[in-house]
């Protein structure tokens, strides 16, 4: 089960209008779990209205720098991005877990390696704990930063990314592609798309002698870059990526018909998949939900069937069941509705339980 | 902000993920299958082939039966790790079904799946001795390895890379597998026998691991970008593969099944 610890925030700057960069120290003891790999992000956990919710961040250090920071640019109606942007103060704590991700390679001291990177907008944190590092700890290897914002307000991290240039000199190269400012060079002006790739690439950037690209940004740019990358020559497992953790939208509760319910102990199920509502009886004998479903020919998830692997996960709707073992949800999931459902035995004469959400 | 809607579509066009947070529910749980389903066969093979290393004829054999023994379960360790990263529960997982149980050599399965267990069917049959075991070996080390290679370059980056990583190990027990073979065809036209006995034993089963030629559910692990080509385009690799080594350990092999 997951573990979270305490942090304090022991430094909040405010980076541009819509972003802060918060410092957080973890407790003494437990200084050893966050020791972070470059790229790597950190899972809060926070209540809002009595649910709790998590969102992560990547880290923004480099893994020499001594300190743990993270970005946060606040986007429209996000919570907990508005909460760091607008009500957290030096001195309070947020609770996170140890530091997860992959968006790295391993090190190697001694490689020239040729790396570039694709930001797009607040992608630019990971990038700037990927490009601290490898300036660090691979001396003879270069970087060289693509990144793409609406203007140059919104440009996070643009002195430290301006010193950390002047401080590798050679070794790190950054353009920054601007939508809404029209700059001297065409190239540097628009968004970050295919075209504009593919004239970067043919006229400003050699993709065929890089070793490595990371790339973090929304979907549409990530797939451009990656597409740009490949028909240049970079083998598609050079490529890294890292898509936001952005939340996920809430869904409209799915349309349920002839759910009434039944009498004799049975359970009228209605399970959702694929988008898909189907009522199946769940009879009153023993018989799981992901059994009620299997035997109606739905094609639910499952593996392990014993309570462990999670794999059978879905959303509680309406209604109550018994969770007969459960190994593998948290509190909080379990709090939110989510049911093991190879474990779930209905206890109402209805429920509905999706496994899309 | 991205919903559901939108990760399906980056994922269909090529895109990846990189941590559990951003995959949707129903790629989550295809993936977790097919993971349970690497790591279920990686134990349960393991599992099989551990009673096997004494009836190895000598000591390389044994050493080689007990590499593909300890690789097999590291391999499953590391995909392991991976499902544990969208919840599950590791320490459990490992003891949550009797890896080492089999059924009879006579029964016939087909391709259900039993209560829970992911281990691929074939993994489900008892292996008869030396050269039943390397006879599996070869067939079945010979599908991991193209089963793999079509998950390398999945859309779940982390998972990807385990599978690079295992890839070549798996080459290699494939490889040890037929020079096994060879060693015991050599022995005469007896030894050939025997191994056209077990080939005609495990060849249906294996085949039957690449899955049914119009499957929805390789369908909409393409649509994810989990697999790229289909059942029937693997099966027929393996086939050719087939061929050519039994071809050079019986001489006169041509593909019964």
């Amino acid at each position: 089960m997951a573990q979270f610890y305490p942090l304090t925030v022991t430094d909040i700057r405010r980076d541009t209008r819509d972003a802060v960069v918060v410092t957080l120290a973890p407790p003494a003891d437990a200084a050893e779990a966050f020791r972070f790999i470059q790229g790597q992000y950190l899972t809060f956990r926070r209540r809002f209205d009595g649910e709790e919710m998590r969102r992560s961040y990547s880290i923004c250090a480099g893994i020499d720098d001594g300190v743990l920071r993270v970005g946060v640019k606040r986007v429209d109606g996000g919570w907990f991005s508005t909460f760091v942007n607008e009500e957290l103060k030096v001195g309070d704590t947020l609770e996170a877990m140890a530091p997860m991700g992959n968006f790295h390679v391993p090190l190697k001291p001694d490689a020239a390696r040729r790396y570039l990177g694709f930001a797009g907008g607040s992608g630019i944190t990971p990038m700037i704990s990927l490009i601290r590092t490898i300036m660090a700890r691979e001396p003879k290897s270069s970087f060289t930063l693509v990144y793409g914002n609406r203007s140059t307000s919104a440009i996070m991290f643009r002195e430290e990314l301006e010193d950390l240039k002047n401080l590798h000199l050679g070794r790190l190269n950054i353009v920054h592609i601007l939508e809404s400012e029209a700059g001297e060079i065409d190239l540097f002006s628009g968004r970050l798309d295919r075209e504009k790739c593919d004239a970067l690439f043919s006229r400003w950037i050699d993709v065929k002698g890089a070793d490595l690209a990371f790339i973090c940004g929304p979907e549409p740019m990530m797939l451009a870059v990656a597409d740009a990358l490949k028909a240049h020559g970079l083998p598609e497992t050079a490529i890294k990526f890292e898509l936001f953790s952005s939340p996920r939208t809430g869904r409209a509760k799915p349309k349920t018909e002839g759910a009434a319910a039944k009498s004799g102990g049975a359970c009228a199920a209605t399970i959702v998949i694929d988008g898909a509502a189907r009522e199946v009886e769940v009879a009153a004998a023993g018989q799981s939900v992901l059994e009620a479903a299997l035997a109606n020919a739905i094609d639910a998830p499952y593996a392990c069937k014993a309570g462990v692997c999670s794999t059978c996960r879905a959303k509680l709707v309406e209604g109550e069941v018994d969770m007969e073992a459960n190994y593998a949800l948290e509190d909080y999931e379990v709090e939110r509705g989510y049911i093991l459902t190879c474990q779930s035995y209905p206890r109402t004469a209805k429920i509905i339980v999706d496994y899309d959400q | 902000m991205s919903d559901d809607g939108d990760i399906l579509g980056y994922l269909a066009r090529g895109g990846k993920l990189s941590a559990p947070d951003n995959a949707p529910p129903r790629y989550r749980a295809e993936l977790m299958r097919l993971m349970a389903s690497f790591v279920d066969s990686e134990l349960a093979g393991a599992a099989g082939f551990a009673d096997c290393i004494n009836l190895g004829p000598g000591v390389k054999e044994r050493i080689a039966a007990a590499r593909i023994v300890l690789e097999k379960l590291d391999h499953a360790e590391r995909v392991l790790k991976i499902m544990g990263a969208f919840g599950a529960n590791v320490a459990r997982y490992q003891n949550v079904h009797p890896w080492a149980a089999r059924i009879g050599r006579s029964d016939d399965i087909g391709v259900t799946r039993r209560a829970g267990d992911m281990r691929l069917n074939v993994f489900h049959y008892p292996i008869m001795g030396w050269t039943d075991s390397v006879v599996l070996n070869v067939l079945m080390g010979t599908a991991t390895v193209i089963q793999l290679s079509d998950y390398a370059v999945m859309s779940y980056q982390p998972l990807a890379e385990a599978f690079q990583a295992i890839l070549p190990r798996e080459q290699r027990h494939a490889e040890l597998g037929r020079e096994g073979l060879d060693a015991i065809g050599a022995r005469g036209p007896a030894a050939q026998k025997e191994i056209g006995d077990s080939v005609d034993y495990w060849f249906p089963k294996v085949a039957a691991t690449f899955g049914g030629a119009n499957s929805p559910r390789t369908e909409l692990l393409r649509r994810f970008g989990v697999r790229r080509r289909t059942n029937a385009d693997l099966l027929d690799e393996w086939r050719g593969r087939i061929s050519v080594a039994l071809g050079s350990s019986m001489r006169v092999w041509g593909g019964r099944a």
